[in-house]
């Protein structure tokens, strides 16, 4: 395993316009599984790509353990790359599927069926060792891709392009499970590219948030939920997504609707997005601070101490808001909205000013 | 309880009569004709299997059938390689794709007979572009009287005229090959060899035999040609099973023997295909 390194990295694709991603600075730590997230078109595969050395970089250096491996062909990198759908070798067995890459770096005789064996008994894949890759289900033929990946024990880097989304919902898990337990043992650097949250909150140490060309954010899951960076983060990370309410910073405090709803000590005033969680507001008929709003709508998840629990939404002058509370509200009364106010988080022009946990 | 029902006999009804007038019909009159000796249309002896002792034995035919297995196992040996070379080395996609896949297919639109005569011109060792270019290199060029030079050329004809085939199946095999597997390979670190043999060749696997099965069937049965070629000289020696087959029926009127003989050429054209088929099915279970 290695630690990986990107210096200001950039990337255009011959004929374009613009870059797919300029300018990114990122650094991987040995053993660590960092998850690339965003939706389609933000440049997550190419990363991949420039990783594994199949594409270059218009500019900027890529290290691998401090080694400058820009000019070096996938070959030599060292690396090892998943994709999104099974990519065997289908005329060879799963042992010799597993065997392939050893193989090539000259492995022979015990030493590389005892590393076969011990790679098959990690993914439970030992009683398809002798079957051929037609044979074997979905699950299990990315599952031998991932054997594959994983194979070569001193590999700098193993890739992950979006490998759970050929294989069925009822078996992501499980591959999840079985990939993130052989990643623990094998000690291995993982980067996972994928456009689903929780996939990456799930599977990486830290993640990192790519939108439209450009690296938002890079963080562990808690970071990122609780102290997003940029709008963009906070909308993609949660589900629902943290509620993004324009208002405005009168007098060191966020305002909604003109009612005071935060402190934002030394922020210039000013229009501003203010942001906060579903789970970090509450929907009152109580007499408390905070602006009127309206109950558009409630959802049930559940019951806490035989009282049901879920989602409000409520609306503010034209503006929906979910919280996640006790549904002790009903649809159309109208309330006032209690937020707690070491949690908000302010944003101008997508970037964020102040708040969140990171500076609580 | 399912109730039968036979009127989609009527459906097939068409169809089974236009395969029994234009296959099965004449395909029994040849046979019919094989076990008999006709002299006009009311004479005729019943002979058994006399006429097909005696194609085994005719040295002429036995000839042929050598000839035609060399021909159709050096064209085959060629033609397949350098199709699969072709087609890997078109560029996968893009403006200039279409326009070779379009040349490409040139060939295979000539017909057969033009096929022949352009190379019969071709191959002139006065006038033609080929045969002149040897002789004026000071290299002796006479397909009408050197046994080699005939062969030489007949199969040169043969590879121009149908390698395209091979290659345009190859390469619709190869465009399926979609870009993850290569990637993949080169990251395995396999050398092209490897790529080669492990990512391209299994997915080619089934196109490259319906391209086998097509060239050997069409090289078995190659008439045309070297009909207008070398007219299957010098000698006998370019005379193939079908073109002694004609001589034989049409020149020479031997409707029995020739009956005989095109039961025996249908069979084996049948049985090396099957062979051929059921091994590479066979092969594929294991």
């Amino acid at each position: 395993m290695a630690e990986v390194v990107l210096e200001k990295v950039s990337h255009r694709y011959p004929e374009a316009m613009s870059d797919t991603f300029s300018n990114v600075d990122l650094v991987i730590e040995k053993g660590e599984a960092h998850a690339l997230l965003g939706g389609s078109g933000a440049g997550k595969t190419t990363i991949l790509n420039l990783l594994s050395g199949l594409a270059r970089p218009s500019s900027g250096r890529i290290f691998f353990d401090g080694v400058d491996v820009t000019d070096v062909p996938p070959r030599e990198r060292n690396v090892a790359q998943v994709f999104q759908f099974p990519v065997l070798y289908t005329s060879l067995s799963v042992a010799e599927n597993l065997a392939f890459p050893l193989k090539n770096q000259g492995w022979r005789g015990d030493r590389l069926r005892a590393r076969v064996r011990d790679i098959a008994e990690r993914l439970e894949l030992t009683d398809c060792l002798n079957r051929r890759p037609d044979s074997l289900s979905l699950f299990e033929k990315q599952l031998v891709a991932i054997g594959r990946a994983l194979v070569r024990p001193e590999i700098a880097l193993v890739l992950l392009d979006e490998p759970l989304t050929a294989v069925e919902p009822a078996t992501k898990w499980q591959l999840r499970r079985v990939l993130k337990l052989a990643q623990e043992e094998l000690n291995a650097t993982m980067i996972y590219v994928t456009h689903d949250q929780t996939e990456a909150l799930t599977f990486a140490d830290r993640i990192s948030v790519l939108h439209e060309g450009k690296l938002l954010q890079t963080g562990t899951p808690a970071d990122l939920y609780q102290a997003p960076a940029h709008e963009h983060v906070a909308y993609f990370i949660g589900s629902p997504g943290m509620n993004l309410v324009p208002g405005e910073i009168i007098d060191d405090a966020y305002r909604l609707d003109g009612c005071a709803v935060a402190p934002a000590m030394g922020v210039p005033s000013g229009p501003c997005v203010v942001g906060f969680r579903p789970e970090w507001a509450e929907v009152t008929t109580k007499n408390v601070e905070g602006p009127m709003v309206t109950v558009t709508r409630t959802r049930v998840l559940g019951t806490r101490d035989h009282q049901p629990m879920g989602i409000v939404s409520v609306d503010l002058q034209g503006q929906t808001i979910h919280t996640r509370q006790a549904l002790n509200v009903a649809v159309g009364a109208t309330a006032r909205l209690s937020v707690r106010e070491d949690r908000v988080v302010g944003f101008r022009a997508g970037i964020r000013l102040h708040g969140g946990l990171a500076n609580a | 309880m399912r109730r039968r029902n036979n009127r989609a006999w009527l459906g097939v009804a068409p169809v089974v009569l236009i395969v029994a007038f234009s296959a099965v019909l004449p395909l029994m009159t040849v046979v019919n004709y094989s076990i008999q000796d006709i002299f006009d249309i009311n004479t005729r002896i019943f002979v058994g299997f006399d006429w097909y002792r005696e194609t085994l034995r005719d040295p002429r035919f036995l000839d042929a059938l050598l000839r035609q297995f060399t021909f159709s196992a050096t064209v085959l040996a060629i033609e397949i390689p350098l199709g699969i070379l072709v087609a890997k080395s078109l560029p996968r996609t893009g403006a200039r794709t279409g326009m070779f896949l379009i040349l490409l297919a040139v060939p295979l639109l000539i017909p057969w007979n033009v096929v022949g005569t352009i190379w019969q011109l071709f191959a002139r060792p006065d006038i033609g572009l080929f045969g002149a270019t040897l002789t004026a290199l000071g290299i002796e060029f006479n397909y009408t009287a050197d046994v080699i030079d005939a062969w030489i050329i007949l199969v040169l004809m043969d590879v121009w005229h149908w390698t395209s085939l091979v290659a345009l199946l190859s390469f619709a095999g190869l465009a399926s090959i979609q870009e993850p597997y290569y990637q993949a390979a080169e990251i395995d670190g396999a050398s092209r060899w490897q790529v080669f043999r492990y990512v391209e060749l299994p997915r080619l696997r089934s196109v490259l035999i319906i391209a086998v099965l097509l060239r050997l069937m069409d090289s078995l049965m190659i008439y045309t040609e070297p009909f207008v070629l070398t007219g299957g000289g010098p000698g006998n020696s370019t005379t193939f099973l079908s073109q002694y087959l004609t001589t034989m029926a049409v020149s020479q009127f031997d409707l029995g023997p020739a009956a005989a003989f095109s039961v025996l050429y249908f069979l084996l054209i049948l049985l090396l295909c099957w062979l051929f088929y059921t091994s590479v099915m066979r092969s594929a279970e294991d």
